[in-house]
């Protein structure tokens, strides 16, 4: 049999890594912990689905469409999306998701040396992105459960490229406002990419919170990131982007990757864009149910942190990680904090009603059960 | 957390490749000596490992009608110098590398002998076979290292105003040291006897050291972690040198350590040493091992945490530990697909191997499959009867259920008096149970 020479082909720095094994399907965990449903409050995802113009869409995406390939710069989002910030079609660039678009900004600006500067207990991408291509990712404690812009500040060196703020943060919510955001910009002074992740924005009511694509034209170093993932409800489609002044951009656009958002995404998209009446929809449904979640886990004598977004961070009085298999056997699924360096914290997305009432219901049974610990 | 010992470069591994030829003995040995010399060791443990390379390599000569092409790569481990020797289509037989080892007069065994006494020759002497290091020996020499006394500070540290952050390499050695002077030999591994060592390990990236420190300098607790393996870190404390606040000192350790290990490739985390003032809910209970130390019952609590979610996996069983693995997977919630294993008359390896790891504070003994064989029911007796004799107290068994072959060695496992006791998940390539030994 023939056998490839793997200790010759694979360099050495890619044999330390470790595989990143993705969660399995859902029928899998179903059968896996043995349960007939499975609830998902694990991702942030909108519980009503997507807007009715992309609904429609991706039901009549006629099956022979998937033999011609998309648009390879997503032409016609970036068309429509410009018209809706007043911006040049040329400041968008679309990617497979915004963890694409993470990846096309740190290969532009870092080399061999450089450093990125991000908080401690954010979306881990930015790090992983650093980390796996060989940069150095500082990372800022939180403080008060959001960044803190003066250690951030600190912490800049002459091979600081880039600083990526996550603003709602996940998990914990919270935001800079537009006089503290333009604080931070004005003393990095353009000196550093300056990273604003909105992906949760539409999310955010919020009347002191920045819209970060009014500001390039005063910060050409700003560049964001938005997704159709979460508010509109496209996760499975995979599709994001970032904005940024048209010099930034272009350097950007010189490391992405072309024709890699499908065209079925880039419909669906098209059609999200503008829908008011589904982002207000989607936000009464949000406010309702953290209100019913934050009330009950206070009624089960649980310390809570919730501020913007579709989601809930709650501390248990045990590990984390063990609540995740205790929930996954009563058949709801939620995300452990470990990860995001809040051991014993979970986070719970805003789902369903009845998803709601079940984690309670589930959550109230195993914490009367107590912990093995 | 601002880093203190860094981890090392390691681009200085030395390589050697030759081919197995009698002939390039003397470059084999010139390589062995120069190379561990200029990584640390000393003459006497330099010698030592040049005697292993010697007898490794003669035997692999012996080995090969035709020369083949073996690669020899020293390896910096910081407090160790690590010598591999990785060859292709050089067959061997590995009985040497039991622990009962022993030469028969016959010409066979005597062509082992030089492997039996590299083996001796050296602290730890492995096989490694896989994917993308190919097929080979490892011998690790580690360097010798003066013991420190144990000590304790005059003025007891505060916790007020502490700041959590990895120490240097000074403050490393007062930190173990004030463990050594304020804790039982119980709740801490025997490297901490020597400091430099402890330095070396940090610097090696093998040990990671967390310390509470407060303003003005002092230690006022800390944990340590060490890699065991890719899935899992093992953890040590958390020690406390605080008199008034000890339990919340104690949780924000925990935390600071868990959130330092958070985004590492494990998926897990155990306590190995816990103390008293470990903080409730952050680990779950696996199971207890009763210990026999120092004529004592002692109880050793296996505690363990998820540092990811558990996407659940699929594990060997054979059918006779299969009802033990459904009640363990059953009590601690993990999901798990259990695929039946059995020897089925298959040809086997004539000869089988087991490892064994001392843990001379704990009088304790694992022992691990290495290699399976037909003899393994007579090897693993052998075995037993070699530790009871040098008075082990504590002999247990692991064996990893993500191997097909390890999970089939139950009925002979069963046959040595062990019982199954405790499953760690993700121990392994999957999940391990480890066994108890009766009487």
């Amino acid at each position: 049999m023939l056998t490839v020479p793997l200790t010759t082909l694979v360099p050495e720095y890619i044999k330390k890594f470790e595989t990143y094994i993705p969660s399995r399907p859902d029928p899998e965990l179903m059968k896996l912990y043995q349960v007939d449903h499975l609830w998902r409050l694990n991702n942030n995802e909108n519980p009503l689905g997507p807007p009715e113009g992309s609904a429609r869409i991706i039901e009549q995406f006629p099956p022979k469409r998937s033999s011609i390939y998309p648009s390879g710069d997503s032409y016609y989002l970036r068309v429509k999306l410009a018209e809706r910030f007043d911006l040049d079609p040329d400041q968008i660039i679309f990617g497979n998701g915004a963890n694409e678009a993470i990846a096309f900004v740190i290969k532009a600006f870092c080399q061999e040396g450089d450093n990125i500067i991000t908080a401690d207990k954010t979306f881990a991408v930015y790090e992983w992105v650093a980390e796996f291509s060989g940069f150095e990712a500082r990372l800022v404690p939180l403080k008060d459960f959001g960044f803190d812009d003066e250690q951030m500040l600190a912490r800049i060196d002459e091979r600081t490229k880039i600083l990526f703020v996550c603003n709602p943060n996940n998990p914990t919510g919270t935001y800079w406002d537009e006089p503290k955001l333009r604080r931070f910009l004005d003393t990095v002074a353009g000196r550093q990419i300056v990273v604003v992740d909105e992906a949760y924005c539409e999310f955010v009511e919020a009347p002191d919170y920045p819209d970060g694509m009014k500001l390039f034209k005063e910060y050409p170093n700003l560049v964001t990131f938005r997704t159709f993932s979460k508010m509109y409800a496209l996760a499975g489609l995979r599709i994001g982007y970032l904005a940024g002044s048209r010099d930034v951009v272009d350097v950007i656009r010189r490391t992405c990757i072309v024709y890699s958002v499908n065209g079925l995404a880039q419909e669906a998209a098209l059609a999200a864009i503008g829908d008011d009446e589904h982002v207000a929809r989607t936000r009464r449904h949000v406010n309702v149910e953290k209100s019913y979640l934050l009330r009950e886990l206070a009624a089960l004598g649980l310390e809570t942190h919730a501020g913007e977004g579709c989601y809930v961070m709650v501390k248990l009085p045990m590990s984390d990680t063990l609540v995740y298999r205790r929930l996954m056997a009563k058949g709801v699924m939620i995300r452990t904090m470990t990860g995001f360096r809040f051991p014993n914290w979970i986070r719970v997305s805003i789902g369903v009603h009845e998803a709601m009432e079940a984690f309670i219901t589930s959550l109230g049974e195993i914490l009367a059960e107590g912990n093995n610990g | 957390m601002q880093s203190g010992v860094k981890m090392q470069d390691r681009k200085t591994d030395i390589r050697l490749s030759v081919e197995t030829d009698i002939k390039f003995l003397p470059l084999v040995l010139s390589f062995s000596e120069s190379s561990s010399r200029i990584f640390g060791l000393q003459d006497a443990d330099a010698l030592r490992l040049t005697l292993a390379s010697e007898e490794v390599f003669a035997y692999l000569c012996r080995m090969t009608k035709d020369p083949k092409q073996v690669t020899l790569t020293m390896v910096n481990g910081f407090y160790y110098a690590l010598l591999t020797f990785a060859f292709e289509g050089i067959d061997f037989d590995p009985r040497a590398f039991n622990l009962t080892a022993n030469v028969s007069p016959d010409e066979e065994g005597l062509e082992e002998m030089g492997l039996l006494i590299a083996a001796r020759s050296v602290d730890r002497m492995s096989i490694f076979h896989n994917a993308m290091e190919g097929t080979g020996f490892a011998l690790i020499k580690e360097k010798t290292y003066p013991a420190a006394d144990p000590w304790r500070s005059e003025e007891v540290p505060r916790a007020d105003g502490v700041t959590f952050g990895s120490p240097d390499a000074e403050e490393i050695k007062v930190f173990v040291r004030s463990i050594a002077g304020g804790y039982s030999s119980f709740v801490y591994p025997q490297d901490f006897r020597y400091p430099g060592k402890v330095v070396d390990m940090v610097q090696s990236g093998e040990y990671g050291v967390l310390t509470a420190r407060e303003p003005k300098g002092g230690i006022a607790g800390g944990m340590v972690w060490r890699s065991s393996g890719t899935s899992m870190i093992e953890c040590y404390g958390p020690y406390i040198f605080v008199e008034e606040g000890r339990a919340g000192l104690a949780e924000r350790l925990v935390a600071e350590l868990i959130s330092a290990v958070a985004r590492s490739e494990a998926v897990c985390l155990m306590n190995r040493y816990a103390t008293d003032d470990l903080p409730p809910g952050y680990f779950e209970t696996l199971g207890t091992i009763d210990f026999a130390l120092a004529g004592e019952k002692r109880p050793w609590k296996f505690l363990f945490r998820q540092l990811r979610e558990d996407p659940g996996c699929r594990v060997y069983s054979h059918a006779g530990m299969e009802d033990f693995l459904k009640s363990q997977y059953k009590k601690h919630f993990l999901a798990r697909q259990i695929v039946p294993v059995a020897y089925e008359g298959e040809r086997q390896n004539p000869h089988s191997v087991f490892g064994a790891a001392f843990q001379q504070n704990q009088d304790l003994v694992v022992l691990l499959p290495l290699w399976d064989g037909a003899d393994a029911r007579e090897n693993l007796a052998r075995h037993i009867e070699a530790l009871r004799a040098e008075g082990i107290a504590n002999i247990l068994l692991r064996i990893d259920l993500g191997h097909g072959w390890q999970a089939r060695l139950y009925p002979v496992i069963e046959a040595g008096g062990f019982t199954p006791s405790i499953v760690i998940p993700y121990r392994g390539k999957a999940d391990c149970v480890l066994f108890t030994l009766k009487g």
